[in-house]
């Protein structure tokens, strides 16, 4: 290993951030902590939404967006497109009927509604999987982030970023921290905002409104550099960029820890329209991130680098690439390393509690250890998250040939072919049981494996059901075997019907 | 079984005098997702994949080639736009009294709430 450069003015400010936090935190603490560590804050609908875009901003959304823009061009915007669109079906079709269910989990909605201790448990487990998938995405992150401040390679900084992690959470439930989320989404935005302003004026470009003003950097690149993305849907297929795009819209729609958000709102009136505030201050970001890609790679072109679509870290960091290059002053690079870390800090918390709660809560009293005890199951719940850091740890060391983004995907399609369904046919279908519900959540699992398993021998698979994609054709794969087998097994109970029909839906009967 | 029929919540089959416009306006809100996300595609291919439409591709929109505007830009604004308005509608007919809010309050497990 060559000599360690470690970044100490942006590490100071890294640390200096993540003290704001702490400091905010327990200035603001409730008495009422909510368990699943979501309350705190909720003044106003701006708040809530500054709540749910500080929630689902993570590493994928901060490094990960500009860095598929760098690599493919056109393709990317599916993921802003079904980033962002996923909130639609969200607000329409469930956002205001599962605040009604009073549960304040997804294992729970599901063994409420379909009635079935196995359906929690299967739904447990996928809830889990999820995590341990997202939070690889949040650790590769974390990793490339922790190698650029303190000089080290990618495996030491796996570790090192893991144990941050650890620590964070350790530290915050320690102090019984609940996250200020108002002032983390403005430092998000921030940190994410004025470096590229800053560098689009360095380019003499429209810098007030940088998400318009790149448009200019693309022709420049064309006209000075002959450097041109693909055109749309050359190298990919229009059916590629559909079933990525509509597989994170159906996995928004299923994430549980995106769900969550919606049973804490105080009010239904305040959940939907914080949502919409949530959307627009996600999009900010959406609307940017393919500027930093091209401001970049403008750059690099500049310098006379050559464009190196092999080296993935690399464009996952294209962001500080693109500070780096342009010159920006190495505070303002710390600001972008800071907003980063913090994306990807708090959602792997979040991701990690959510995944221990749904252990120490779902499995763990009901499977392993019945009538376990309130103690019993925290110490349930603090052990396992250490073993899903490690697992994720683990699986970030692994090799692979997918980006941050895509691998976030991943827990997308998985969420898109499983909870999605499961939800969707529990709000809006009373016929809907517990058979269904259970044979739809295991095809789901089926389908997001199949191309990770068999993609390379049938390429059928792979063609048809892209890993990153998959929940395309899946989610109403599963949508159809759900209603087929509900059909030819008992219906529900009738208890849970007359919930569904005049406390979920307020319908009348004619 | 008619029992059974009559209290099921079915999209398709939807009864009651509020249900019915909500699901009215939620299949709206939907079409127009869908019809955006996939018309844009269309129009996106026609633009890069036909001579009269490269010939449209030369433009650009705040200074960004039009599909880049039409699919990174438009729909998401397009997206914010849906949900005001199904937000709009559903304030006034939903919960368009000042107590609406009150009225969603959590009603599932309404003993552990007590």
């Amino acid at each position: 290993m060559g000599t360690v450069t470690v970044q100490l003015l942006p590490l100071a400010i890294v640390v200096g951030l993540f003290a704001l936090f702490i400091l905010s935190g327990l200035r603001t603490r409730k008495r009422h902590v909510s368990e699943y560590k979501f309350a705190g804050g909720y003044t106003s609908r701006v708040g809530i939404g500054a709540a749910i875009a500080s929630n689902w901003m993570s590493a994928a959304s901060f490094l990960g967006l500009a860095g598929m823009f760098y690599l493919k061009g056109y393709f990317a915007m599916a993921f802003v497109v079904g980033w962002t669109g996923g909130y639609v079906l969200l607000l329409v079709l469930m956002a205001s009927q599962i605040r009604r269910f009073g549960k304040y989990t997804a294992p729970d909605f599901v063994a409420f509604r379909y009635e079935s201790e196995v359906a929690r448990t299967l739904a447990a487990v996928i809830a889990i999987a999820i995590s341990v998938i997202y939070s690889v995405a949040q650790f590769r992150g974390i990793a490339l982030l922790v190698s650029w401040l303190f000089g080290i390679d990618y495996t030491p900084a796996v570790i090192l970023g893991a144990s941050l992690v650890v620590s964070f959470v350790i530290i915050s439930g320690t102090l019984g921290v609940a996250r200020n989320q108002k002032l983390h989404y403005f430092v998000l935005i921030i940190a994410f905002i004025v470096p590229l302003m800053l560098l689009t004026r360095k380019l003499g470009y429209f810098w007030l409104l940088p998400q318009f003003g790149y448009g200019t950097a693309i022709v420049d690149l064309q006209q000075q550099f002959g450097f041109a993305w693909p055109q749309a849907f050359s190298g990919t297929s229009l059916f590629a960029w559909l079933a990525l795009c509509f597989t994170l819209m159906f996995g928004t729609a299923g994430l549980p820890h995106v769900l969550s958000r919606f049973y804490m709102v105080p009010g239904i009136r305040d959940a939907r329209w914080g949502l919409v505030w949530g959307l627009f201050f996600i999009a900010l970001i959406y609307w940017s991130a393919p500027a930093y890609a091209v401001l970049a790679r403008l750059f690099e072109a500049s310098a006379g680098i050559p464009y190196d679509p092999s080296n993935l870290a690399a464009a996952d960091t294209i962001i500080l690439s693109a500070a780096t290059n342009g010159g920006l002053p190495l505070w303002m690079t710390g600001l972008l390393v800071a907003g980063g870390m913090i994306a990807a800090f708090s959602t792997v918390a979040g991701l990690m509690l959510s995944g221990a709660a749904s252990f120490s809560y779902d499995i763990y009293p009901r499977l392993l250890r019945p009538g376990a005890s309130e103690s019993d199951k925290v110490y349930a719940g603090k052990s396992f998250f250490l073993v899903l850091a490690l697992a994720a740890m683990v699986l970030a060391l692994q090799p692979t040939q997918m980006m941050i983004a895509e691998i976030a995907a991943l827990a997308f399609a998985l969420a898109g072919n499983t909870i999605f369904p499961a939800f969707l046919l529990g709000i809006w279908w009373g016929r809907a049981n517990s058979t269904g519900v259970i044979t739809g959540m295991l095809l789901g699992i089926s389908i997001t494996s199949a191309p990770l398993l068999l993609g390379d021998s049938v390429p059928l698979i792979a063609t048809l059901l892209p890993a990153t994609s998959s929940a395309f054709l899946g989610a109403p794969l599963v949508i159809l075997t759900m209603m087929a087998v509900s059909l030819l097994t008992a219906p529900p109970s009738q208890k849970i019907r007359s919930f569904l029909t005049r406390q979920v839906h307020d319908c009348e009967e004619e | 079984m008619l029992k059974y029929d009559q209290d099921d919540v079915n999209v398709f089959r939807c009864t009651g005098p509020r249900k019915r416009p909500a699901i009215r306006i939620i299949t709206l809100v939907l079409a127009a997702w869908l019809l955006a996300v996939v018309g844009s595609q269309g129009a996106v291919y026609f633009l890069e994949y036909t001579r009269q439409g490269t010939q449209l591709a030369q433009y650009t929109f705040f200074n960004l080639p039009i599909s880049y505007w039409l699919t990174g830009h438009f729909l998401p604004l397009w997206f914010i736009l849906l949900c005001v308005v199904f937000n709009l509608w559903m304030d006034r007919h939903a919960g368009g009294t000042p107590d609406g809010a009150l009225r969603f309050r959590v009603r599932g497990d309404t003993d552990k709430e007590k």
